[in-house]
């Protein structure tokens, strides 16, 4: 069912009709004709794709960066598309500018994505700093250019703006002001305002079986079908406060994105620990648009987000024809099988409000830093008196068909006291409760030599007091 | 000016490249040293800036013809195979569907050396093509692709070079799974280990590397009447057009490649690919524009990689570091179809041993064929040597760099000859003053606590002293603005940018006044493929030679109208004067102006290389690394790369080229691995997602030295290429490095956590 769409692209309003699950991309390049953005490879792992898609909130303009190959086209509705061809309006950009000073592209394919990264960040950021500009395009890979030179354009830029400095103006006055983005960026909330569009009720289609969320697992795995399918984009289910607390419960909407959970408030205060690890979570522009529904229905051994749900002993509402509770760690059955039936929607997260003395940790192993799967990941959540374990929760992750939670494991470090042998026993346990395949992220041994070691960090970097890492391997 | 032509000679591993050239008949005067000029060696902003932060380049997979229409290429799923039929009836009944070939309606193309067909019922590898379906969307092409009925015959496979070099293994071509061998003697190895004191040996390997460029291979194709036209994303469009021209019996000059902007090549895209001709026929049955592009996965399955490699070393030293005798007994997998998979020339070349003994074979497997790849052999072949050197230098008790010093030789060790010039000491010593080298662990591996620091070094030896035949052709207008033509490519090097700069330089003009159009077989001077470093050092002197001819012309031109004698004229800063008589001076342009045409065209010619005399370029690479000894996770910190290259022509272009190189060679080092399982003989690693290639996280502090100037015994620029160099020692560094940290030698790449962890359980 085709879906009738208005948004703005650029400086250009557009009002069109589109099947709703088609990938951005194409519909940028194929059908408004915009060949500046680039597909490389068309799963959210190079970002040559990269837009910003801009909403209002509270009559502020809020734009984030996506990888437009593996979003669904509905999803732009009534907000504010920005390519590469709406970055410079007739002369170029301070940012394209030090691309050019810099000499910061060879082949030039993968320019476009970095560029509109680097103005997502500007337009995010009122005090840019080199190493979060950096870490912001961990999305965008190239093959030519060694990065050097982006780095050094960049940090041009922020140089640059930074002596522009010192008028009161907003920040996305100054920086129209400051040549990073044109001068019609300003007039984008009033126009946006003017399209009347109700981005919850005009996205959702509740008789649709196929749910999305923000895409990053369907329209890599199945685009072709997705392409022509009755979707019910429920991205923009809930606009209001995602996470909130009530009752000792932190309860989260399973449509929060990483990055609202990362950016949470309450997040931050409750579990600080946590927000310290996202960074290893995909990318920018992924985190942007993954969810934690998302995630969990994945069901993918490896799912980060699981992983850390499991340590915090979530539980999980399901909306169907009634509206039910199952705990996370009894919801997997076997490998992608789970407790849901057909047309239930997974509605809401809870976890219990930390105790006082409780510790998180969150570890994984790649081959690559970031923009990674984890080969294996582990959480553990943990309460201490007195040196003693009064509750634990763990997780391990790519070592079985489903995202684990180390029951035995956590059994027998219930009521034990934080000590070198207390882990050497659990790692033991813990190796006999996984089973492990070869893939090409590792071979089986190496991945509970992993796991083995993950476990050791855990303790390592939560009690570096207690526990010395070099005794332990 | 005048002209001869030559038997231009040019050496590429054991291939004596020899072709017919036309050259300048006598040595030029040489480009004046960068010190002296305004625009060579400055920093001067790419020529093609604007196009690519804009967005506004259009490259081939961008372009749209009125009319056209799209084919998809379907591959074969199984590693090896027959075709037993085909029916195509169901695709072909799908609306939007024009067109299908495949081997049942096509003429045999001989394809790959005559290995093999452009459509093989013999499918040899997981991507050989067995249709190809031309609709009017790329969604309707691929939706058809899964409506084709093909029955194989499935066949058993192989997938590494040891179970292919089996007696039994199942053969991939009538005549077995072996290539054609690499092997050379020098001297007497045998009597050469006898003199040694002390002899190492040891085994590496490496991995298969993709090159993923960032756009997809893909070609547009045009027929207008029996001409045909194909925008391609190349590195080389002459070849190219041969390739086409050749596979559809057309003339070469009916055949016209054009490229503007690509998306990356390495390699990759140095000839024309079996899509262009799909593309070509189809066009020709529909009669309709036709672009075909491949996709990702296809990427990783067919067009090109780094071969594997094992390497057996031998090296015999006397004690106090001398080499008597090497040796490089060596295998890898080439794919499918024939190519190479040699490893030892570094061995050879770079450091100087009487006796030598090589023996590398290419295996033939189920798998992609091997490619082109930034300096093919050299990359996994120096790793292999720059490790052993250092064991060997531990096993001596003497520093990496003295052993390397006590064995540099300033003769090329095949012919004999000296070098044009050859800086590597200078490099070594600027190098290791950067990167602090007296800092490094004395004892590998001695440091304690959790996270351990290393430092290493490789060196680098490339061919890249370019050749005839190269052409440019420059043309002023009346106006004084100039254009520049030539058959070469920027493949996002910089091209456009130097040719700009050495032109505006002879001429004395201001740089924008030039300008510079390359990449289209139709309109432009013969100029040859973008790859092994070739292209600055090839074509840098033809653009000179056209510039120099035209001031001359420029000189007699106005001779004439100022009725001066040529002698008595001065050229600067665009304009002629007579030394004596200060009225009377003109413009250039206004030359120009009074000439008949309006216009003054030159073709400048690339000179003939030195006889004599070896070409080389040199370098030396450092690495710092940390290594977590608790996960396994290496992180490099710093690279210095200190280069022997010749002249730089623009720094920014340079030191960005050194970079790419560097991180490349990072990405080959500690992550990128094409994986293929045995028991299917599938890929597994076909996206981005499992084929890791390194991000902005992963750099490295890079910092680039160049210790060399002009080498005008090459030619009037003096330049060297840069491409391969900056990759070819970035592993071994960092491999060496890792060993420094932890004391325990990864002896194959890449190196993963699961390989540290694995070597540091084993050593405690
Ligand atoms: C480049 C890249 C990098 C990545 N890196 C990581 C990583 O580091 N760690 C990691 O864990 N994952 C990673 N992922 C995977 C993916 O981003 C996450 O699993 C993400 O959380 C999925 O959320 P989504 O909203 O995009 O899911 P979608 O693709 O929208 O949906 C996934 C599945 O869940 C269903 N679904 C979604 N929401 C609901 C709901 N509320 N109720 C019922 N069903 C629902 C959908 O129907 C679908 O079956 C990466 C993906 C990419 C492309
Ligand atoms: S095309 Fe690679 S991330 Fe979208
Ligand atoms: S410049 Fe070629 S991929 Fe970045």
């Amino acid at each position: 069912m085709k879906m009738n769409l208005k948004f703005i692209c650029n400086k250009n309003l557009v009002v069109t009709e589109v099947q709703p699950g088609k990938s951005l991309l194409d519909f940028i390049r194929k059908d408004l004709r915009l060949t500046g953005s680039k597909e490389g490879c068309r799963e959210g792992d190079c970002g040559a794709c990269t837009v910003l898609i801009g909403e209002l909130e509270n009559d502020r303009m809020i734009y984030k960066t996506v990888n437009s190959c593996i979003m669904p086209v509905g999803d732009i509705n009534g907000k504010h598309l920005v390519t590469i061809e709406g970055l410079s309006d007739g002369k170029l950009n301070q940012i394209q500018n030090d691309f050019v000073e810099q000499g910061a592209s060879q082949c030039g394919f993968c320019t476009p994505g970095f560029i509109v990264s680097l103005c997502g960040y500007f337009l995010s950021n009122e005090k840019p700093i080199l190493k979060d500009a950096i870490d912001s395009l961990d999305g965008n890979v190239c093959r030519c250019t060694g990065y050097e030179s982006i780095r050094n354009a960049i940090n041009n830029s922020i140089v640059f703006l930074e002596s522009n400095e010192g008028d009161s103006k907003r920040h996305i006055e100054k920086l129209v002001s400051s040549n990073f983005i044109p001068e019609y960026f300003l007039e984008i909330p009033q126009r946006l305002n003017n399209l009347s569009i109700d981005i919850q009720k005009d996205s959702v289609n509740g008789d649709a079986k196929q749910i999305i969320g923000g895409g990053t697992d369907l329209l890599v795995q199945r685009w072709e079908e997705i392409e022509n399918a009755d979707v019910n984009l429920i991205f923009n289910l809930h606009q209001n406060e995602k996470i909130t607390v009530e009752d000792n419960i932190c309860k989260i909407k399973a449509t929060t994105t990483v990055s609202e959970f990362w950016e949470s408030e309450i997040i931050k205060k409750y579990l600080p620990e946590i927000t310290e690890s996202l960074y290893l979570f995909g990318s920018l522009p992924i985190r942007n648009r993954a969810t934690l529904g998302g995630n969990i229905i994945n069901a993918s051994p490896i799912a980060d987000m699981t992983s850390i749900l499991l340590a915090l002993d979530a539980k999980l509402i399901i909306e169907g024809n009634s509206r039910k509770q199952i705990k996370l760690n009894e919801f997997y059955t076997g490998y992608k099988t789970m407790k849901l039936e057909p047309g239930e929607i997974l509605d809401d997260i809870h976890i219990e409000l930390p105790d006082e003395g409780a510790r998180f940790n969150f570890e994984k192993i790649s081959r690559r830093t970031y923009l990674d799967i984890a080969s294996v990941n582990s959480s553990i959540y943990l309460v201490i008196d007195k040196d003693v374990i009064s509750e634990v929760h763990l997780s391990a992750g790519g070592v079985a068909p489903i995202p684990l939670y180390l029951f035995e494991t956590v059994n027998y470090l219930k009521g034990k006291e934080i000590a070198f042998e207390t882990i050497k026993s659990a790692a033991e346990i813990t190796l006999k409760e996984i089973k492990p395949i070869s893939d090409a992220r590792g071979s089986s041994a190496y991945k509970s030599l992993m796991l083995r070691n993950l476990l050791f960090a855990h303790f390592a970097k939560l009690f570096p007091n207690i526990i010395v890492v070099e005794e332990l391997i | 000016m005048s002209r001869k032509i030559i038997k231009s000679k040019y050496d590429l591993y054991e291939e004596k490249i020899e072709t017919i050239a036309e050259v300048p008949s006598e040595k030029e005067k040489p480009l004046a040293p960068n010190s002296k000029l305004k625009y060579v060696g400055k920093d001067v902003n790419r020529y093609d800036g604007y196009d690519k932060v804009s967005g506004s380049a259009i490259y081939t997979i961008d372009k749209v013809l009125p009319n056209m229409v799209f084919a998809r290429v379907m591959v074969s799923p199984h590693p090896h195979a027959k075709i037993k039929s085909i029916d195509v009836s169901k695709a072909l009944k799908l609306k939007g569907v024009l067109h299908i070939i495949t081997n049942e309606n096509t003429s045999e193309i001989p394809w790959y050396y005559n290995t093999s067909k452009l459509f093989d019922k013999h499918l040899r590898y997981q991507g050989d093509e067995v249709a190809c379906v031309a609709a009017e969307t790329e969604k309707i092409a691929e939706e058809a692709l899964s409506l084709i009925k093909v029955e194989y015959e499935i066949m058993p496979h192989v997938v590494t070079a040891e179970s292919a070099m089996k007696e039994n293994a199942p053969k991939i071509h009538n005549n077995g799974n072996f290539g054609r061998p690499s092997e050379y003697t020098r001297g007497n190895f045998d009597e050469g280990i006898k003199q040694a004191d002390v002899t190492i040996e040891d085994t590496f390997t490496t991995q298969v590397e993709v090159h993923n460029p960032t756009e997809v291979h893909c070609s547009v194709v045009n027929w207008d009447g029996g001409k045909l036209t194909v925008w391609d994303s190349t590195q080389s469009i002459f070849s190219v057009r041969d390739n086409v021209a050749q596979s559809l019996g057309l003339n070469a000059s009916d055949v016209r490649v054009v490229k503007k902007y690509m998306g990356g090549g390495f390699g990759s895209k140095l000839e024309a690919g079996k899509y262009t001709v799909m593309a070509a026929l189809l066009a020709k049955k529909i009669g309709r524009p036709v672009k075909a592009a491949m996709n990702r996965r296809e990427m990783n399955l067919s067009v090109g990689n780094r071969p594997d490699s094992n390497q057996t070393i031998t090296i015999g030293t006397k004690k106090d570091g001398t080499f008597t005798a090497m040796s490089h007994i060596a295998y890898g997998v080439m794919g499918a179809y024939p190519s190479g998979s040699s490893s030892y020339w570094p061995l050879r070349s770079i450091y100087k041993c009487p006796n030598i003994k090589i023996d590398n074979k290419s295996i033939y497997i189920n798998a992609g064929r091997a490619r082109p790849f930034r300096a093919p052999g050299h990359v996994q072949g120096t790793f292999a040597l720059e490790s052993i050197i250092d064991d060997l230098a531990l096993k001596l008790g003497m520093d990496p760099i003295e052993l390397r010093l006590k064995n540099y030789t300033e003769v090329d060790q095949d012919g004999d000859v000296p070098y044009t010039s050859k800086l590597l000491k200078e490099a070594y010593e600027k190098g290791a003053e950067e990167i602090g080298w007296k800092n490094r662990n004395k004892i590998p591996g001695s440091q304690t606590g959790e996270i351990k620091t290393g430092i290493g070094m490789a060196s680098q030896i490339w061919w890249g002293g370019g050749a005839p035949p190269s052409y440019a052709t420059l043309k002023l207008n009346s106006d004084g603005s100039a254009k520049i033509f030539s058959g070469t490519q920027d493949i996002g090097t910089g091209t456009y940018t130097f040719m700009q700069q050495i032109a505006a330089d002879v001429l004395e003009i201001p740089i924008d006044k030039v300008n510079v159009d390359l990449g289209d077989t139709g309109t432009m001077p013969y100029s040859g493929g973008s790859g092994g470093s070739m292209t600055a050092p090839s074509v840098s002197p033809a653009v000179y030679d056209a510039a120099i001819q035209m001031k001359q012309k420029l000189i007699s031109n106005a001779a004439a109208i100022l009725e001066v004698d040529e002698s008595n004229l001065i050229y600067s800063s665009g304009n002629i004067s007579s030394k004596n008589d200060s009225s009377k001076s003109i413009e250039i342009k206004d030359v120009v102006g009074k000439i008949h045409e309006r216009v003054l065209v030159t073709t400048g010619a690339r000179n003939e290389n030195p006889n004599g005399y070896a070409i080389n370029s040199f370098g030396a690479q450092f690495a710092k690394v940390e290594v977590d000894t608790m996960t396994g996770i290496v992180r490099v910190k710093k690279i210095v790369a200190a280069h022997d290259i010749g002249r730089v022509l623009n720094r920014k272009t340079l030191e960005n080229q050194f970079y790419g190189g560097v991180i490349m060679g990072l990405g080959y080092a500690l992550m990128e691995n094409r994986v293929i399982d045995d028991y299917t003989g599938k890929v597994l690693t076909t996206n981005l997602h499992d084929y890791k290639m390194p991000t902005m996280q992963d750099m490295p502090d890079i910092k680039v030295i160049i210790v060399s100037e002009e080498d005008n015994l090459i030619s009037p620029t003096g330049v060297k290429g840069i491409g391969e160099p900056a990759m070819i020692p970035t592993p071994g560094a960092i491999a060496n490095a890792v060993f420094n940290a932890i004391g325990v030698r990864i002896k194959s790449l890449p190196i993963t956590p699961d390989k540290i962890l694995e070597a540091l359980n084993s050593k405690s």
